[in-house]
């Protein structure tokens, strides 16, 4: 930060202060959280495939749905009326994990950005 | 080329060293992290605990940011994990606050609920550190007491942009990412923080 004002030192310090006083048991949570986290990268790493099994076989199981229903002979020469929802309910897939995330897609398209840069 | 022999089958040379680089690289990660979650765990929970103003919720929002720094972006160079932790952290927070709102509308609906089961005082626990003289002290609580409130008050984007600018030290590029916004728009976000800090305590600082 270029030159800070007299008033954003003082608002630094005061801030940096703040931080330092931190009670005993919000450190110890903190160090804490910090070895839980870092117990992470002991964890013998996933397979990349596997992550997509999930997806995969629901996907495989609605081709599979959609072979056996428009192999079936059809009644009346045409589908019934509930026949679309059927479909859509079968094709239903979950959406990807990190949609679940809070974090919203810009950030992972700037983070593919920085790993082809 | 020499080989050896292992339980799991016979690895050359070549291969040994490959595993033992990973090792290596895998441990110096391990460090590296350490080391950098350590230096920003104190202010990020500040920062957390100026957006969620409780205690509980801040460190959960730090130990979430964490893990997920961990696990999704710890082979990332190391000059890019202050951004993607405070984006990480930033979005947490968002999401905590608006998981709150909504508890918030279902739990008017509830009758009260009982104070008493919360956590207890703990005299040692909240125990100060040590620190500068009593006088200077209680001008020091003041001072914060003041400032962290005002600061609890800004609106979301400035309290971010003050608190990544000014408190952890991001530059503006650092800030926009972590921000998810441009640098124009942080600039702007901090402009108008300083202002209305300026506003309400200038007097006192």
């Amino acid at each position: 930060m270029s030159d800070p004002t007299p008033f954003e030192k003082r608002t630094q310090e005061v801030l940096e202060e703040s931080a330092k006083r931190l009670d005993g048991r919000t450190r110890s949570r903190l160090t804490q959280a910090r070895h839980a986290a870092l117990a992470r990268l002991e964890q013998p790493q996933r397979f990349g495939w596997r992550a997509y099994l999930p997806a995969s076989a629901a996907a495989g199981a609605a081709v599979l749905a959609v072979v056996i229903y428009t192999g079936r002979p059809a009644v009346n020469g045409a589908p019934g009326p509930g026949a679309a929802e059927d479909m859509e309910l079968i094709a239903d897939v979950d959406a990807p994990d990190f949609a679940d995330e809070g974090e919203d897609l810009e950030f992972y398209e700037w983070a593919a950005g920085e790993q082809e840069s | 080329m020499t080989a050896f022999v292992t339980l799991a089958g016979v690895y050359s040379t070549t291969d040994f060293q490959a595993v033992t680089r990973r090792l290596d690289q895998g441990s110096m990660t391990s460090r590296a992290l350490d080391q950098f979650l350590a230096s920003v765990e104190k202010r990020a929970f500040k920062i957390a605990q100026l957006g969620l103003r409780n205690d509980d919720d801040a460190l959960d929002a730090v130990q979430d940011a964490m893990m997920k720094l961990v696990q999704s972006y710890a082979s990332r160079p190391a000059d890019e994990w202050r951004p993607l932790f405070y984006r990480i952290l930033a979005n947490r927070v968002l999401d905590m606050q608006r998981r709150r709102t909504v508890r918030g509308r279902i739990m008017a609906w509830l009758p009260l609920r009982d104070a008493e089961d919360d956590d207890e005082y703990d005299p040692i626990a909240q125990a100060p550190c040590g620190g500068p003289d009593p006088a200077k002290r209680l001008e020091l609580d003041e001072a914060i007491g003041v400032l962290e409130t005002a600061v609890a008050e800004l609106p979301r984007r400035q309290q971010q942009a003050f608190l990544l600018r000014n408190f952890e030290g991001l530059d503006v590029n650092e800030t926009a990412t972590a921000m998810g916004c441009s640098e124009g728009s942080v600039k702007t976000h901090y402009f108008r923080a300083l202002e209305s800090l300026r506003a309400r305590l200038g007097e006192v600082f």
